[in-house]
């Protein structure tokens, strides 16, 4: 066995031998993202503000009847839950092929002839697959609007013929004694609103952006999916502090001395300080997605990708917490700065707070945190996607750290 | 002749302006049990680290068997160290623990649990070998210490202080385990601010401060130095100014001061007919006495000599 490897298992040994503070870094994530899930899943009660949502609206109708649609985003409370612009198609898909917008909404041509000849029409929501949240509840809306309408046409069926052959007369011919059999046909209808319609008319098309030659799956929103990767990276960065931090503490007590009297070389221990945090950090953060999956249904997407984003991530972590432990003195000063350092992390890169939630002149910032690139990462992958740009972002940032802190924890723990 | 396994040459070092080590040197022979003697501060551990290879930026040599200590890094298979801190993980067992350190060497598994369990038989820790370090008392953590240091067989043991902290009978237990490792053929350098210590178990003593060796012999060779002379330690409420004063006042002839401090003196006699008299004239000055003490001559009186000062400043 070589003496890297004769430490890394010590290390791995003692964890396992007293696992409280491992397994309290395990449980604390999954209970705050049940915690955070129960207090803003949509089905709890719970008053939560969600940011505006962007909705991009290509009207391809121009109808009364569409008209009336793209109208209703104009009412009060819709507006603020909306930011809503009125686009071209084309243009609507660029936009959210570099995800500029949470969804788009196509309303499809002739709505209206549709409509009024009770003819199945259907609308479309293209989600933005970046995010989970905000385009779920743009496509619950669309959803909802898509049940009223289909209520309101087949009710008044035959006064939205009229309605539709009056608009091509002149209105001044028409007397209100022609009008008043209809008008008393609509009011007794209103007031027997109440009874169940089916089938609906009126259906709705969802599907996610996706790279050319591609397909999402469409999958239904869970918020604990939403939740638990901030949480994750969040106690991940926790955990393999504590465990780097070894680093300092045995500098302290004397072991790395007593170490570097035998032929180990200070190359041998760094690499094994920093293989054996984040060998230990992989294994809690999987064994986390495992009781994630099995708690909160969570589904990861495909497993390889994930274990590579995990790999990398904790890999990340290491290399960084080894770096800062070799411009740290003392084991003071590093338990003085790794706390602040991580919670400032969580705060830019989206553990405590969705990104878009975050005011725009600071959201550049997420982009130097890992919690960014595994919180967007994760969200690729459970989008069906291939998260390229975390992965290669976490691995050549990672890489430097691991140089850095090599170099220069050889310069510290030889004097 | 014995083969000198040892050799060091002016070495030096500095923190700063603080000499820690000034063109010390020194020599060791096989299964020799070197005492190194000083008080704190005197470079006993800057030496031991140096030896040991985790301090750096210092000048001179060393070697080992004709070696250069510092160049082969294959030779610390040869070193053993006992740190002064008890550098262990106290979350696992003795065997563990040695299993660990040890595999930091070059040794076989199988031999070196062999030699695990051999050493925890030395150091009588065999019926605890599996329990957790930190139940252990203080005497048997520092026999573990040495165990640690030795596991790997090796053949200059350097041990700084490693009686620090513990009771009586730990402290015998230790001695005894640490003489019988140089009755075995192992070269041993011990430092420590114990006189008894080193009386005790070292065949060559060196006595040290501020960087450099003052002395270095047999006991006997070293008390040769003072000679026969009765040391009277005078201790009391006064200070060095006015005890030198009443001194200076008094027939001196045949008395030799030693040191003087305040509360604290020590005085050799050649002849010990004159120490009634001398403490006749203290006390007339009435010079605020509370104890005397007469001592024959030995190693704290060659401490004194050679360094000025007690080993307890």
């Amino acid at each position: 066995m070589s003496r890297t490897t004769l430490i890394i298992g010590n290390d791995i040994k003692r964890r396992l031998r007293a696992p409280m503070a491992t397994i309290l870094f395990l449980i604390i994530p999954l209970a705050m993202t049940a915690l955070i899930g129960m207090i803003f899943d949509p089905g709890s009660g719970g008053e939560t503000k969600l940011p505006a949502i962007k909705l991009l609206l290509v009207d391809k109708d121009k109808g009364l009847a569409a008209k009336f649609l793209v109208g209703a985003f104009d009412q009060k409370e819709i507006k603020d839950m909306f930011q809503v612009t009125l686009i071209d198609e084309a243009a609507g898909e660029k936009l959210m092929k570099k995800g500029k917008a949470s969804a788009m909404l196509i309303i499809p041509e002739n709505f209206s002839d549709d409509l009024a000849e009770q003819k199945i029409s259907t609308l479309e929501v293209v989600k933005n697959p970046s995010e989970e949240f905000l385009p779920g509840v743009a496509e619950e809306f669309a959803n909802t609007m898509a049940v009223g309408f289909s209520a309101i046409v087949q009710v008044f069926a035959d006064e939205l013929k009229i309605i539709k052959s009056a608009s091509k007369l002149n209105l001044e011919a028409i007397s209100i004694a022609e009008l008043t059999p209809f008008l008393e046909m609509a009011r007794i209808k209103i007031i027997a609103l109440n009874s169940y319609l089916s089938p609906l008319l009126l259906q709705l098309k969802t599907s996610t952006t996706t790279k050319p030659g591609k397909t999402a799956k469409p999958k239904g929103f869970n918020i604990f999916a939403y939740i638990m990767p901030g949480m994750l990276i969040m106690f991940l960065l926790f955990i393999i502090e504590a465990f780097m931090r070894d680093i300092q503490n045995e500098r302290a007590d004397g072991k790395i001395r007593r170490m570097m009297f035998s032929p180990l070389t200070t190359r041998e221990l760094i690499a094994a300080r920093i293989f054996s945090g984040w060998l230990m950090g992989v294994l809690i953060c999987l064994t986390a997605m495992a009781v994630g999956t099995l708690i909160f249904s969570i589904d990861w997407g495909n497993s390889l990708l994930v274990l590579i984003l995990v790999v990398v991530s904790c890999f990340w972590c290491a290399a960084f917490f080894a770096m800062l432990n070799a411009f740290f003195k003392n084991k003071n000063q590093a338990g003085a700065f790794a706390a602040p350092i991580i919670l400032v992390f969580a705060a830019f890169g989206g553990s405590m707070l969705p990104l878009e939630q975050i005011p725009q002149g600071m959201r550049w910032l997420a982009k130097f945190t890992v919690n960014n690139w595994f919180i967007t990462g994760s969200q690729e992958i459970m989008a069906g996607g291939i998260p390229h740009g975390s992965l290669i972002v976490l691995s050549v940032s990672g890489l430097f750290f691991a140089m850095v802190a090599m170099i220069a924890l050889q310069r510290r723990l030889s004097t | 002749m014995q083969q000198t396994i040892l050799e060091i040459k002016n070495l030096s070092k500095s923190y700063g302006e603080t000499i820690a080590l000034a063109n010390f040197s020194l020599s060791l022979k096989k299964g020799e049990v070197l005492g190194l003697l000083g008080p704190n501060g005197a470079g006993k551990t800057t030496l031991i680290s140096i030896l040991s290879g985790t301090l750096r930026d210092f000048t001179g040599s060393a070697s080992f068997k004709g070696q250069d200590l510092f160049s082969d890094r294959r030779l610390k298979n040869l070193i053993g160290i006992v740190p002064q801190e008890m550098a262990f993980y106290e979350d696992l067992g003795a065997l563990e623990n040695l299993m660990f350190w040890g595999g930091l060497y070059d040794i076989p598994k199988k031999e070196l649990k062999r030699r695990a369990l051999e050493l925890l038989a030395v150091v009588e820790l065999s019926a605890r070998a599996k329990e957790p370090i930190k139940k252990f008392s203080g005497g048997m953590k520092r026999r573990l210490n040495i165990a640690i240091g030795l596991v790997h067989q090796p053949e200059l043991l350097l041990l700084d202080e490693p009686t620090v902290g513990i009771d009586v009978q730990a402290k015998v237990n230790i001695l005894d385990i640490i003489r019988n490792i140089g009755q075995q053929g192992t070269s041993v350098v011990f430092t420590t601010h114990q006189l008894s210590e080193v009386e005790q178990i070292c065949s060559r003593i060196a006595i040290m401060d501020k960087g450099v060796v003052l002395a270095e012999g047999t006991l006997a060779e070293l008390i040769r130095i003072v000679g026969e002379k009765e040391i009277v330690e005078v201790s009391g409420e006064f200070s060095a100014d006015a005890f030198s004063a009443i001194i200076r006042q008094s027939d001196g002839n045949g008395m030799e001061i030693l040191s003087v401090t305040d509360n604290q003196a020590h005085l050799a006699f050649a002849d010990s007919e004159r120490i009634p008299a001398m403490m006749q004239h203290l006390f007339k000055h009435h010079l605020p006495i509370s104890d005397l003490k007469i001592k024959s001559p030995n190693l704290e009186a060659v401490f004194l000599k050679m360094t000025g000062r007690s080993l307890r400043d």
